[in-house]
């Protein structure tokens, strides 16, 4: 029995001992007498994995609330609290960090970089908006994505873009998610997570240029709805492009619309389309031709375009850190600066042939000129598509939220009278009547 | 509106009633608006005030803590040249305390402001949006006019706005375009930072040549010339300073370096019309808190040799004064290390491995520990390591030798040879073989260090050793009269020493066997050279004698050069050159 007792007193003491072992530093750091806590270098501080896997959990589950206050609920009022939770949530406590957007760039470098995998919890912020936005439109952007929500808070007296500035304005997107995709690829910079214009106000501190473009965001978001999202979110283009074709959406009545006009200019994204009118007989042939030309202007485009891209290798390549320290090393080498940098003193350093970096440089060079062709192209089949699409006419007959453009914020609702009927006949159905 | 049989599509006059009028009547009896309307201000004044506190804050960082950093840096490089001013140490303790205090405690001002900011923001945004929902919105359709029309413009607007957006990227591109772009394949570009292997031995870019070995690898140098009379002699050109250094040339450019209380200098010779090109002025860096310079009798201000990879020429000085100039005169960089303690003046010439420059700065006795071996980023003169060494002043100059597959620094000071691996200083082996006032510089030659213990002995050591080689990598040594001043020269199997009063010995490589001595009775101070099958030796009276490098002596010729001479000779292809006491020689053809 005694012999017992000491098993289980020892195999307890064990397995407390393997709990602490884990928690021990291998290397401790000084104790201070003064009670001084070392600072933690880096931002967001280094988490245990698991805490990684419930912020999966957490936005998954935001997902599907999202999903439900939009489609179903309807209430601004509830989707205003989930947006302002995951603003806190994925915002402020998590420190914008790992976010959907960014999360591009880390699936585009595994692609291109063998040497790179893409963490797991990465891959589904990357993947899961967009699986929900396939089938219940950009509901991400409606409560899940603390960089709407920080301007969508902000947004106190709106003014409505016209829709044929929203065209030309919304190109930037384009070219950013091309620049983003080129650039990580060739392993160079990850620019969105470089040029978060929120960033630094999730961590309360940065790089100042970077909190004067987010303060510059925020003032133009006071009058312009959610500037970041309609005008240069890579990620807010592929969510554009799913949500086109996704299997539900916002509607603006909750049932049949009775063009009452009442939404009218309710909208402070502009994402409402108007019922239009015929064809007009006059514009038909003109239109006709119009979209011809365009369709036959998209190859050249396309072309021009990826001619252009590649063109431009010897400035895109740039920003990769090897370009800059071959150029650098160069002016140097050749006289045409003065004095050395910290990196072009480090590279002398190593010993190694000044004909080795020129040639690294000249690959990367290389690599560019591909990728360019595809970014240039890519730029060159948006433009072309856009022109098609506004040459096309088309019809509608009621007041619809535009399926790309709906961010799915619900302050449409509350205009219809059908959605009031709705909700009397919703209090009548619980015992709360006029 | 449209019409549907559907009554649950009708909207009932209630409806709509309810979405025109609630809010008006919200608006008019509510008394919570003037209390949103207060909370609103009040976070908008505190955010303002925080953000301007904030800004405050900020300026400060950026403009006062940089200039009492500026402040501490100078107190820093004072106290370089005055290690034991406590007071100085003081008052750098004093100000780096209070710049990390400030620091701190703006760091952390700045991280309670952004928290306050923060939450006063928030208080802003609860307050107006409080407030706006006691003024809501209400639908306000436009007039109803005629769509059509509205319709197209906005179509012909929008293609317009994307047209736009099309050539304002195209501008775009052809602006980032316009800049000339960096051709790394392009003719001005140097392709490596140093010289290969090949660039090295056509030239003569160091103290007795490729490797410090006093091997030529041209051989159909002159073998007659007559300086008094002029006969073979190309061009002779007056050195503006003294100096004891040997000439160095890299492709059609002769460098020498001069010295003397009121200047240091470097100069560029035209290696074919012997025209002075450039003469560099290496600026003497102030030291205050040292004695003021005296140069010795025996050195000068320019003993060492200048070294030279090609892009640029380097020159160290008596003063401890290093310059670096490229091939144009232009002075890249100047750096000032501590005047050397050398009984005789600073002697060690420079060398070079790869972009690094190496400088062996023996000085004081083996105790005062102030020797070591410097090497310096030849680019930008920066220090890239810096190694103590245990010997006393010497006034040898460090070889570089590929021994196997790995490079050696290998150096000789009283009273150890010591190798380094140049790309670190890392040591590599030690051996305790020479002592006293040591002169001739290490060789390396078939296998085997050379090195000499001056009146006393050669010690031939193997150099595949690691750590303290003393009892185990000689290979062998004799005990002799040997040298004080001349290295030694040696190939594959034969191994010449030249003493000061003329005594030449030759020695077999493989294990020191003397095959013979000859008593040239007049005096050197020039180390032997080695030209294919000919051993070059010059007098100081400017005499040359050419000997057959062989197991037997053999004088082949004898040149006058009619002025005196204590620099080694150069050579290049098809031609020597040869500094006296007052004038650079070049020796050859008038046509190479």
């Amino acid at each position: 029995m005694i012999r017992f007792g000491h098993i289980i007193v020892g195999v307890a003491v064990l397995l407390s001992l393997c709990a602490v072992v884990p928690a021990v530093e291998r290397f401790p750091p000084p104790e201070f007498e003064s009670g001084y806590e070392r600072p933690s270098p880096t931002t967001p501080h280094p988490r245990q994995d698991i805490y990684e896997y419930i912020d999966v959990v957490v936005l998954l589950t935001a997902l599907c609330l999202s999903s439900y206050l939009v489609l179903r609920n309807r209430s601004r009022r509830a989707i205003f609290i989930l947006m302002v939770f995951s603003l806190l949530y994925f915002g402020f406590w998590r420190k914008g960090c790992v976010c959907p957007i960014g999360a591009i760039q880390n699936v585009v470098l595994s692609v291109f970089d063998r040497d790179y995998a893409v963490p797991i919890v990465v891959a589904a912020f990357f993947l899961l908006p967009l699986v929900f936005t396939l089938f219940f439109g950009r509901i991400f952007c409606a409560a899940v994505c603390p960089l709407g929500a920080i301007q969508d808070l902000v947004l106190l007296r709106p003014v409505s873009v016209p829709n044929w500035l929203e065209s030309g304005l919304r190109l930037f997107a384009y070219v950013y998610l091309g620049a983003t995709v080129l650039f990580a690829a060739t392993g160079s910079a990850f620019l969105i997570c470089r040029y978060d214009p929120f960033v630094s106000f999730f961590h309360l501190s940065g790089n100042l240029n970077i909190v004067i473009l987010g303060a510059c965001f925020l003032v133009v978001g006071v009058f312009i709805g959610r500037p970041y999202c309609r005008f240069v979110c890579p990620y807010g283009v592929i969510l554009r492009q799913l949500s086109r074709v996704s299997k539900w959406r916002v509607t603006i009545a909750p049932d049949e619309c009775v063009q009452c006009r009442l939404c009218e200019d309710s909208c402070p994204f502009g994402a409402i389309r108007e019922p239009t009118a015929d064809w007009p007989a006059s514009e038909y042939n003109k239109s006709k031709k119009r979209l011809a030309f365009v369709i036959f202007l998209l190859p050249v485009l396309i072309f021009i375009g990826g001619w252009i891209g590649s063109g431009l290798r010897t400035v895109t390549s740039r920003m990769h850190a090897t370009v800059r320290l071959a150029e650098r090393v160069y002016l140097e080498e050749n006289g045409k600066v003065e004095g050395t940098t910290d990196a072009s003193s480090a590279f002398r350093a190593t010993g190694k042939e000044v004909k080795e970096l020129y040639a690294e440089a000249s690959n990367i060079r290389a690599e560019f000129g591909l990728g360019g062709w595809f970014f240039g192209g890519f730029v060159g089949l948006v433009i072309g598509l856009k022109l098609v699409g506004l040459s096309v006419w088309r019809q509608r007959t009621d007041y619809e939220a535009d399926r790309a453009s709906c961010l799915a914020c619900g302050r449409c609702f509350e205009y219809c009278p059908k959605e009031q009927v709705r909700l009397k006949k919703a209090k009548e159905a619980i015992g709360e009547s006029q | 509106m449209k019409s549907s049989d559907d009554s649950t599509s009708k909207v009932s006059p209630n409806a709509i009633k309810r979405v025109w009028e609630a809010p008006k009547n919200v608006r008019a009896t509510s008394p919570w608006y003037g209390s949103a309307v207060s909370t609103a201000i009040v976070g908008g004044v505190l955010s303002l005030i925080v953000l301007v506190l904030i800004v405050l804050n900020h300026f400060q960082v950026r403009v006062i803590l940089p200039k009492l950093e500026k402040e501490l840096e100078v107190l820093k490089e004072e106290i370089r040249s005055q290690p034991d001013n406590e007071q100085l140490l003081s008052r750098i303790r004093q100000l780096d305390l209070q710049i990390r205090k400030m620091r701190i405690r703006r760091l952390d001002r700045s991280r309670k402001g952004s928290y306050l900011l923060l939450g006063s923001l928030v208080v802003l945004l609860i307050g107006v949006k409080w407030a706006d929902t006691f003024k809501k919105k209400m639908p306000a359709p436009r007039l109803e006019q005629d769509k059509q029309d509205e319709q197209v413009r906005q179509a012909v607007r929008a293609r317009w706005a994307v047209t736009a957006g099309l050539a304002a990227l195209g501008a775009g591109a052809l602006f980032l375009a316009l800049p000339a772009d960096i051709d790394f394949s392009g003719a001005g570009a140097r392709i490596t930072s140093y010289p290969l292997a090949e660039e090295i031995n056509r030239n003569w870019p160091r103290f007795r040549g490729p490797g410090g070995l006093g091997i030529s690898a041209h051989t159909n140098v002159p073998t007659n010339w007559n300086g008094r009379t002029g006969e073979g002699i190309v061009w002779k050109t007056k050195v503006p300073l003294p100096g004891l250094n040997s000439p160095v040339i890299w492709g059609e450019k002769v460098f020498l370096s001069g010295g003397d209380p009121n200047a240091l200098e470097v100069y560029c010779f035209d290696a074919l019309s012997g025209g002075l090109l450039w003469t560099g002025d290496v600026k003497r860096a102030p030291k205050p808190d040292e004695e003021p310079f005296e140069a010795r009798e025996d050195t000068g201000f320019a003993a060492p040799t200048v070294v030279t990879d090609g892009r640029r020429v380097y020159a160290i000085f008596a003063t401890g004064d290093v310059g670096c100039f490229d091939f144009d005169g232009k002075n890249l960089w100047n750096r000032g290390l501590e005047t050397p303690d050398s009984a005789y003046g600073y002697a060690s010439s420079l060398a070079m491995y790869r972009n690094l420059l190496l400088i062996q700065y023996d000085q004081g006795a083996v105790e005062d520990e102030k020797s070591k071996l410097i090497a310096l980023d030849g680019f930008s003169g920066q220090t890239v390591w810096e190694r103590k060494r245990p010997v006393g002043n010497s006034w040898t100059s460090p070889i570089v030798a590929k021994v196997g597959n790995e490079y050696q620094v290998i150096t000789v000071g009283d009273p150890w040879v010591i190798s380094y691996a140049p790309a670190d200083g890392a040591e590599i082996w030690r051996g305790k073989f020479v002592g006293g006032d040591l002169a001739p510089s290490p060789i390396y030659a078939n296998g085997l260090v050379f090195a000499i213990e001056p009146y006393t002995k050669l010690v031939a050591i193997r150099p595949d050793g690691r750590g303290d080689v003393t009892k185990t990598h000689i290979a062998w040594s004799v005990e002799d009269g040997t040298p004080d001043i001349c290295s030694p020269v040696g190939n594959s199997e034969l191994i010449f020493l030249l003493t000061t009063e003329g005594l030449l010995i030759c020695y077999k490589v493989a294990d020191g066997t003397k095959f013979w001595e000859k008593d040239l009775e007049t005096y050197f101070r020039a180390s032997p050279s080695l030209v294919g099958d000919s051993v070059y030796l010059l007098s100081e009276k400017g005499t040359m004698f050419i000997i057959e490098a062989g197991i037997e002596y053999k004088e082949l010729a004898r040149c006058e050069m009619g002025e005196g001479c204590c620099a080694s000779p150069a050579f290049a292809d098809g031609r020597i050159y040869i500094r006296g006491l007052e004038n650079l020689y070049c020796i050859g053809k008038e046509t190479p």
